[in-house]
């Protein structure tokens, strides 16, 4: 049995340059852990999970930048912590779900640790900013050894903590486009305690116009074995004013879409009974 | 076993190390250092027990606090780091220290090392937090005794100290 006190061994290798790490990772490809706030790397490491080596970000100059232009959107880099994020002006302004899923995610003393792109990447099925960031749309920009590539963030999350990251790829940063004219968004989640994972997390990005929903995406976690978007709600929202009765339908439109199990942090039955309500909320929420 | 050579700076003295890449910040201050005001709690960034402050250029206040369990000391090489017995200065408690003394903010004392960083770190950061501000602050550190009540009165008192300054 792993001592849940200390780590085990792992050689800890400290890149200085994101060709550098590409180099270290087309040589130890899934031997080798991807390290930035090590946040979730160590913890997962106290539990015995951890590889031969671990890729530590955190002597790479120049990829912890939080940047916000009207043409290129938001960037976020590979080392902004949640904090970070979560204290930049244009993410309080303009991407609300964002910033609501950064500020509340873990503990302060996480939050100056821990990376947004981070959690994207650890692909975790409840993961905040995974959540909000797959409702607002975002690309994850990677690097390795045949050059840069971008994937949508609609096409990285394959399965249960699976995603289309090559082994010897390397995520620099997170590109989230600038909101359209009349885009809302909101996230909710629920927890028992503020620092555990979500239960259930729900995040909405509509496109209104004259209150009537041009557009939207619509994304839960901890419900199906990666964060999904629920595209039925979606269709149902799509060139309707947002009302009582279109509300009751996306209600009753959620439990088909999502698959939870019983866990430690919840049961099914609560999963499948409170999804909707938390869902039907967010949109309230976004609109309001 | 993989080492490195580190340096690190705490309480303003500065320690030439050879640590290995799987120990965290707060081993190599509890077993290599003794500073053992560091407390262990969780292990796991839930308690806030480990908390220190390391510098950092880009905050107001030119430090933050981490909770030193989560961090691999390797990763903290060049750092300067402060712990709850390098708060004060020449051999006095600062403000909020003193605040949990006449507050009793204390009772078993496991926390109090990593509650008196954090709260010095968040009155840096926001000199007028209301109790609400306060309380989300804290919400990385847990403490099994006082249910907080009296916690929260030491940083009120804290902060009135540090604002007639």
């Amino acid at each position: 049995m792993p001592s849940s006190r200390i780590l085990p061994e792992f050689e800890l290798l400290l890149p200085e340059s994101v060709a550098e790490a590409v180099k270290m990772l087309k040589k130890h490809k899934a031997d080798a852990t991807i390290m930035a706030g090590g946040t979730d790397v160590i913890v997962s490491g106290t539990q015995g999970f951890i590889t031969p080596y671990v890729i530590s970000l955190s002597k790479i100059k120049g990829i912890d930048t939080v940047k916000f232009s009207k043409t290129g959107g938001l960037r976020i880099g590979a080392m902004a912590t949640l904090q970070k994020v979560a204290d930049d002006k244009d993410v309080q302004k303009m991407y609300p779900a964002l910033f609501k899923s950064a500020a509340i995610n873990g503990t302060p003393q996480i939050r100056n640790m821990g990376t947004v792109v981070g959690n994207v990447l650890r692909a975790s099925p409840s993961g905040d900013c995974a959540c909000a960031l797959l409702a607002i749309g975002a690309k994850i920009v990677f690097e390795g050894p045949r050059g840069k590539r971008e994937v949508s963030i609609d096409d990285f999350f394959i399965d249960y903590k699976k995603t289309a990251r090559k082994v010897d790829e390397l995520a620099v940063e997170i590109k989230v486009p600038a909101p359209k004219k009349g885009e809302v968004s909101a996230f909710n989640r629920i927890t028992r305690t503020t620092l555990d994972l979500s239960k259930i997390n729900a995040a909405v990005s509509l496109v209104v116009e004259k209150g009537v929903c041009k557009s939207a995406r619509i994304a839960m976690g901890a419900v199906a074995p990666k964060t999904i978007r629920l595209t039925d709600t979606e269709k149902l929202l799509k060139g309707q004013k947002i009302t009582g009765s279109i509300l009751e339908a996306i209600v009753a439109s959620v439990v088909g879409q999502i698959s939870p199990i019983d866990d430690v942090r919840s049961t099914a039955d609560y999963r499948n009974q409170v999804s909707p309500v938390l869902l039907r909320r967010t949109i309230e929420e976004a609109i309001a | 076993m993989s080492k490195h050579p580190i340096t690190l700076t705490i309480n303003g003295q500065e320690y030439n190390l050879y640590v290995a890449d799987h120990h965290t910040l707060l081993q190599v201050m509890r077993d290599q250092l003794d500073l053992t005001e560091v407390k262990y709690g969780c292990g796991r960034g839930e308690c806030g027990a480990c908390s220190v402050l390391v510098d950092d250029e880009k905050e107001a206040s030119g430090r933050k606090a981490i909770d030193s369990c989560l961090a691999l000391a390797v990763t903290m090489d060049g750092k300067k780091i402060t712990t709850s017995r390098g708060l004060g200065e020449n051999g006095q408690l600062n403000s909020v220290q003193q605040a949990f003394v006449e507050e009793s903010g204390i009772q078993c004392g496991f926390c109090t090392p990593g509650m008196v960083v954090k709260a010095t770190s968040l009155l840096e950061k926001n000199p007028n937090a209301t109790e609400e501000e306060i309380r989300f602050g804290l919400e990385g550190n847990i403490c099994r005794c006082t249910g907080y009540v009296k916690i929260v009165d030491s940083i009120k008192k804290a902060q009135k100290v540090i604002n007639k300054k």
